[in-house]
């Protein structure tokens, strides 16, 4: 497409930042971030199948290994969730009550969510 | 003649003699809009989630065994459908800020393309699953039914989602082929939020269900 090599400002520059390097690439940013959606993403399967392979290896330390791979798998997700968020929804553009607009319920679920694993799964005797 | 003032000219900008707002007003309206049925659509799907956390926890040898009826590679491919679809998507919104109106209908299209592919995914998965016994089963309490009502909640209710998707996605080219966001391309941008948000979501689902 030989507009978007005119615009070279903004989102619609096909010329990205990366570690201090200058790299051009057809959409720019947006083609990076999938670039790194897809990489996290082969880090997230091959983590989750190498975790599941030691967890059936060390029985023992199942339990340690099993929060590993959840803190692990999670902070992957999240880091993909943002990228999203971020450059392709455009959140860095917009005011910040967008953010609080997406923020607020994500903080109360995260805080419904923490309060209903407290419960006890067959729930509290007296 | 009134005064001339800063707030007078703003006040020009944004109304015109009629009240009506302007565009940057209009189109910064729209996008808040459905920022917030975006938010309550996070509290949606959280329900479901924490349902299936907890069913997680208490009953961790029935979801490993069905990890390893599930596998990976389906899903896996299936994600990565999804998440090209949500370039394409930022893509095609970049391709009319450009002024290319051909451009915006071809990667629409691919994003369409994408959803329907994903959807395709998701068919041959449930029908393997249920193949597998995996059902929602509504009149016995076995392990899988248990394990299936937790799984499908989630993931038919995201499928329902990318399906609506891919219907607006057809309307938005219908209408952009007419040449409706030639000048103003906020009906993309609100497509666009919608089909991202979609993504966000199947990317937690992914990794809590079928990966931890």
């Amino acid at each position: 497409m030989a507009e978007a090599t005119h615009h070279n400002s903004g989102h619609h520059s096909n010329t990205v930042r990366l570690l201090g390097r200058k790299i051009t690439v057809e959409g720019g940013i947006y083609t990076v971030v999938f670039g790194a959606l897809a990489l996290l993403t082969v880090i997230e399967v091959l983590s989750a199948e190498f975790l599941k392979g030691a967890i059936h290896d060390a029985p023992s330390a199942a339990a340690t290994l099993q929060a590993i791979k959840a803190i692990v798998l999670l902070g992957i997700a999240i880091i993909k969730s943002s990228l999203v968020i971020w450059f392709y929804m455009h959140l860095r553009e917009e005011k910040p009550l967008i953010a609080v607009v997406i923020l607020l319920p994500l903080l109360v679920a995260t805080l419904s969510i923490m309060f209903l694993l407290a419960i006890p799964p067959l729930g509290y005797t007296l | 003649m009134a005064e001339l003032t800063a707030d007078s000219l703003h006040a020009v900008a944004t109304h015109d003699d009629h009240g009506h707002i302007s565009e940057d007003e209009h189109n910064s309206n729209m996008k808040l809009g459905l920022w917030l049925y975006l938010a309550s659509e996070i509290v949606i799907f959280s329900i479901m989630i924490v349902g299936y956390i907890i069913f997680r926890i208490n009953e961790e040898d029935i979801v490993a065994q069905a990890h390893d009826e599930l596998g990976v590679a389906l899903v896996t491919a299936n994600t990565f459908v999804l998440l090209a679809s949500s370039f394409f998507m930022v893509m095609g919104l970049r391709a009319m800020q450009q002024g290319n109106r051909s451009g915006m209908l071809r990667w629409i299209g691919l994003t369409a393309l994408g959803g329907i592919v994903f959807l395709g995914g998701q068919y041959i998965e449930y029908s393997e699953l249920a193949h597998l016994g995996i059902v929602l089963g509504f009149d016995d309490a076995s392990a899988w039914s248990t394990f299936g009502m937790r799984f499908y909640a989630p993931t038919f209710f995201h499928g329902a989602h990318v399906f609506v998707g891919v219907l607006w996605a057809l309307e938005v080219m219908r209408r952009g082929a007419k040449g409706r966001y030639d000048n103003n391309p906020i009906g993309i941008e609100m497509f666009g939020l919608y089909w991202h948000f979609v993504d966000v979501v199947w990317i937690m689902l992914f990794t809590l269900i079928y990966l931890v």
